[in-house]
């Protein structure tokens, strides 16, 4: 088996409906979150540009503390903006290692970058492949976040400073 | 950092009873809104409709109703609230007063519950809300 090289923000974007899809990230079904390999075995999560449209302007990110343990389908983080609240839904067991304190502090980052405004980063608590097994990537992950966004006609638009 | 970004309140549940309806829509977004927080924070929730706010639950009413002029409508609120798990309960006894019938119930709603439901929830939760 070929050794394990983390794939890197590259540039490479793609857009359905003004929404921007990465091909190298990882994707929940629904296509909330985003998440990345990094090099020391952990994930970095975030939301996607779907997410962002869908919340409006984000006022308030909370994650939960470094070192809580999170099962499948136990939030990572709750955000609130001014007509939506919600959680930042967990595919997959694993343990918050850090959170963005640059996003806790400027919540509007995620409106404005979505996908290099990362929420939280996660440590899987089997291998970093188990929990990406329930996630969906590249051609796959784009056919399905093209047709939420067709499906449910979403727009997306990005926040300002 | 601000230690209040962190969560790492307990598991409780919280159980919103909701008697506003179509005659007040600002009061009518704000429940859902509270009970996808709560929800997303990881506590049990239970809503349960009751007088006024049994039509709320009427097909065709919350999807033309908003809590401020122009805004997002009230099913798109409940909507969002089941999204983060919230249970959505129907006070049955309530239901012949504002001549509603079964088949006319949106698909969000969990359960049509009688009132003693609605007594079971308030004595075993942890939290009670009433809007």
């Amino acid at each position: 088996m070929p050794a394990f090289k983390p794939t890197r923000y590259t540039n490479k974007t793609m857009e359905c409906n003004g929404c921007e899809f990465r091909p190298e990230l990882y994707y929940d079904d629904q296509y909330q979150i985003w998440a990345r390999r990094e090099e020391d075995g952990t994930l970095t999560v975030g939301m996607t540009d779907i997410s962002q449209t869908v919340a409006g302007k984000i006022l308030h990110v909370r994650v939960r503390r470094p070192g809580t343990l999170r099962p499948v389908g136990k939030p990572v983080a709750t955000i609130e903006s001014g007509k939506w609240a919600g959680p930042v839904p967990n595919v997959f067991d694993c343990v918050i290692e850090e959170a963005n304190h640059d996003v806790l502090d400027d919540p509007n980052l995620l409106n404005i970058e979505p996908y290099e405004a990362w929420i939280a980063r996660v440590r899987p608590s089997g291998s970093v492949e188990d929990a990406l097994t329930s996630m969906v990537t590249g051609d796959a992950a784009q056919a399905g976040y093209c047709e939420r966004t067709k499906r449910e006609d979403i727009h997306c638009e990005r926040g300002a400073r | 950092m601000a230690e209040h970004h962190y969560l790492d309140n307990e598991e409780k549940s919280v159980i919103i009873v909701m008697t506003s309806g179509p005659s007040t829509p600002h009061r009518c977004a704000t429940p859902f809104y509270i009970g996808a927080i709560l929800a997303s924070m990881e506590s049990d929730v239970s809503i349960f409709f009751t007088m006024e706010a049994v039509k709320l639950a009427q097909k065709g009413v919350a999807d033309n109703l908003a809590a401020m002029e122009g805004g997002k409508t009230i099913i798109e609120f409940i909507r969002d609230a089941k999204s983060a798990g919230v249970k959505l309960y129907l006070c049955k006894p309530a239901m012949p007063g504002y001549k509603l019938v079964e088949s006319d119930i949106i698909a969000e709603v969990d359960e049509i519950a009688n009132a003693s439901k609605m007594a079971d929830l308030i004595l075993s939760c942890d939290k009670s809300m009433f809007f």
